[in-house]
């Protein structure tokens, strides 16, 4: 069964047409893509069952786990989440918008599986070792802290995933080679291009994080004999942060690749919308500085250089593609006549029912509002002091990774499925609500962490917070925040539960599938240029937008001003 | 023309951009500026920011100083009076050395931070008002002086709020401001 799922009717040159796109796409791509797929999902399940556990943990009046208990899937939440669900696909991602886009084959595919290989072998060998931890070691979470140690098989683990996943880079980056090398003064297609960026990005995090693990790995087993708690966060976040900042450029690529897809979405300005990739290539590796401004060690001029991206180049190019995806999908679907010509009626007859585009389109709003915003906000230096280390941390980058990039995969598996494993979805009608209710329960799990940390000042990483040993001293008054938290955690994962039933029914028992996009992807319409129709909707959400986060942005300095003085 | 997937082919960068786009382009541009001029307003003007002179120091040299700085002050059943304005706190798995503390309104005191052995976290909490507090980080092998200055007198609770093993969770100390 798991063989015939990775088989597909390709021609005597291994290449199929995709009845859709169009896209030529070779078995060379295709069986990878699919093995990453799989095992991305995977790893959702695992982070997905550990998530519950955490949250009926942090909602105290359940307290379902132990301290001890807690960290261990609190480890297995963070790292089967934010780091295996997310490179898998992410590797994926790689290959579909570099071969799969391009038409052509992919080189090596003989690394592409062995990278697979050490990246699964290397992510059991981090499972294990959160499972099996005991004194004097201690759970990694996702930070694993120096000097307080983790097991050797955990650095071990980790450094052997980031090889894996250089290794599985590696063919993709000779696919844009050969690419350059053929067609030379050829432009990459936008999603190539925003791939390639993200490749880039990737490497860079993935070689910070063997800057810091081996030193790190060496000085647990004993060859090393201290180590530096601030060298080890600087270094740290090039790979902590760095890993993030992946997720966003490669769901960025995929808000482009799916509204396209989905709704008809076109370019609007090659020129800007490179612009924009090309300034997250050179600013927004520093946004690993904003793990540290409430760090002893750096200067102030240090921090406010690298925690704005020197001088928010990072946020521009955010700022850029929240308006040009919203307009390519204004301007395409003007282009062919969906919708009518009022504000924002091109809008209201996208096909939220599709869940492709639906997960998509709440990934985009979603992401600006929760995870965007407060993370420019806790990216200002002194701000951050408000924030750091609160639940308002978790609460952003739920808002980020658990909201805006898992819905983008989730609607971006909805068409793997489809259009790479050519089945249709079982269970429909659930598979149509379930980016809603996801989005919802996600959204309101997120803002109750916010909440709980930055009115009430609420801890992350910690199990207990009411009924505190050895203190008189309690966050009691956030107790409504857990609950709220509790509850749509549940939810949220009951969302996620319909997504793996959905995925892997579709995978075990779906049709064959009767492909067709929800709106005719060859220009209809008119023949003018995109940039020529109106997108007078979009400026006036993004407006909005810009609107609500400096009304935010205006009440978290209110506070920080009405606090006690402190620093030089 | 127009497709994500497909090379955009011909001289793309002089092609027009929409005037809306422009304009916003110009916004997001604005936006960064107030927003970086801002925070280097507030570290001129304003009175919160995490910044402060960070030393070198090796942590069984760092107990020493904590341990002559509470030899130095004076011991109240409230706790601890500093003999100056300086305030030495030393963090250690699971316990705070050098609290409670008890301090004065409106004083400037220097806050001298680290810890004995792994990294923690200098959580404080107004008790009355959980809305006011502030967060930073503490490091072994360093200390960070930061000046404090409290504006109202009450209990002021020292949570520790970075992962430091397994009972974190207890990790707890009190200011007491008159």
């Amino acid at each position: 069964m798991a063989f015939g799922l990775l088989k597909s009717d390709y021609g005597a040159d291994g290449f199929r047409t995709c009845g859709v796109t169009g896209l030529k796409i070779h078995r060379s791509a295709e069986v990878p893509i699919k093995l990453f797929g799989l095992t991305a999902v995977v790893a959702l399940i695992v982070g997905g069952i550990a998530a519950l556990l955490v949250a009926l943990t942090r909602w105290e009046a359940v307290g379902i786990l132990g301290p001890p208990d807690f960290y261990k899937f609190l480890s297995l939440h963070a790292w089967n989440l934010l780091i295996f669900w997310m490179v898998f696909m992410e590797i994926a991602i790689l290959y579909v918008g570099g071969p799969i886009v391009l038409g052509r084959r992919l080189p090596w595919s003989g690394l592409a599986k062995a990278g697979w290989g050490i990246m699964l072998g290397s992510a059991l060998l981090i499972e294990y070792a959160i499972l099996t931890t005991t004194p004097p070691d201690n759970q990694p979470l996702l930070t694993s802290y120096a000097p307080l140690q983790s097991s050797p098989e955990f650095y071990l683990g980790a450094i052997l995933f980031i090889l894996g996943a250089v290794i599985a880079a590696l063919p993709f980056f000779w696919c844009i080679w050969q690419e350059k090398r053929e067609n030379r003064g050829k432009t990459l297609p936008l999603v190539t291009f925003g791939a390639f960026i993200t490749g880039i990005i990737a490497v860079e995090a993935l070689v910070g994080g063997l800057v810091t693990y081996v030193p790190t790995y060496l000085w647990r087993i004993g060859v090393v004999a201290e180590i530096d708690a601030a060298w080890y966060r600087h270094m740290y976040w090039i790979i902590g942060h760095g890993s993030q900042q992946i997720n966003l450029v490669a769901m960025i690529t995929v808000w482009y690749f799916m509204t396209y897809l989905t709704a008809g979405a076109e370019v609007v300005s090659e020129k800007i919308s490179r612009a924009a990739f090309i300034l997250y290539l050179f600013f927004i590796n520093m946004g690993a500085a904003h793990h540290l401004m409430a760090d002893p060690v750096l200067s102030s001029q240090w921090k406010m250089w690298n925690t704005s991206y020197a001088v928010y180049g990072a946020v521009i190019a955010s700022l850029i593609h929240a308006f040009a995806i919203p307009a390519g999908l204004e301007a395409g679907r003007r282009k062919r006549g969906l919708g009518g010509d009022t504000w924002f009626g091109w809008l209201r007859t996208a096909p939220w029912h599709d869940p492709g585009f639906s997960a998509t389109v709440w990934s985009i709003v979603l992401f600006g509002f929760l995870g965007g915003i407060t993370g420019v906000l806790m990216g200002q230096m002194q701000l951050n002091t408000l924030r750091h280390n609160t639940m308002a941390v978790p609460g952003h980058f739920h808002g980020t990774v658990a909201v805006g990039t898992t819905l983008a995969f989730m609607g971006l598996l909805y068409y793997v499925i489809k259009l790479f494993f050519n089945k249709d979805w079982v269970f429909e009608k659930l598979a149509r609500l379930q980016p809603h209710l996801y989005a919802a329960a996600m959204s309101i799990t997120a803002m109750a962490m916010m909440e709980a940390g930055i009115a009430y000042g609420a801890p992350r990483r910690d199990p207990v917070t009411v009924q505190i040993p050895g203190t008189d001293f309690n966050f009691a008054a956030a107790e409504p925040m857990y609950a709220l938290l509790g509850v749509s955690a549940i939810l949220a994962v009951l969302a996620g539960v319909i997504f793996i039933v959905v995925a892997v029914g579709s995978l075990l028992f779906g049709k064959e599938a009767t492909v067709t996009t929800p709106v005719p992807l060859s220009l209809t319409g008119g023949d003018r240029p995109a940039h020529e129709y109106s997108m007078r909707g979009t400026m006036a959400m993004v407006l909005f937008f810009l609107l609500v986060f400096l009304l935010f942005y205006a009440l978290d300095w209110m506070w920080l001003s009405r606090l006690w003085e402190f620093g030089t | 023309m127009g497709s994500p997937l497909e090379s955009p082919g011909g001289i793309w960068w002089n092609r027009k951009v929409s005037g809306l786009e422009k304009s916003w382009v110009g916004l997001a541009v604005l936006t960064a500026i107030i927003l970086f001029a801002w925070m280097i307003g507030w570290q001129q003007l304003g009175a919160q920011n995490p910044t402060g002179p960070t030393y070198s120091v090796a942590p069984e040299n760092y107990q020493a100083q904590v341990q002559a700085y509470k030899d130095a002050a004076t011991e109240t059943e409230q706790g601890l009076v500093p003999a100056g304005e300086d305030v030495y706190i030393g963090a250690r798995q699971w316990t705070w050395d050098g609290v409670p503390v008890v301090l004065e309104v409106g004083k400037e005191y220097r806050f001298h931070l680290s810890s004995y052995d792994v990294q923690h976290g200098f959580g404080l909490h107004r008790r009355d008002k959980l809305i006011e507090q502030f967060n930073l980080q503490v490091l072994p092998g360093y200390e960070w002086v930061v000046p404090i200055t409290f504006k109202h007198p009450g209990i002021y609770d020292i949570q520790c709020n970075e992962f430091c093993g397994v009972n974190h969770r207890i990790m707890y100390g009190k200011i007491i401001v008159e």
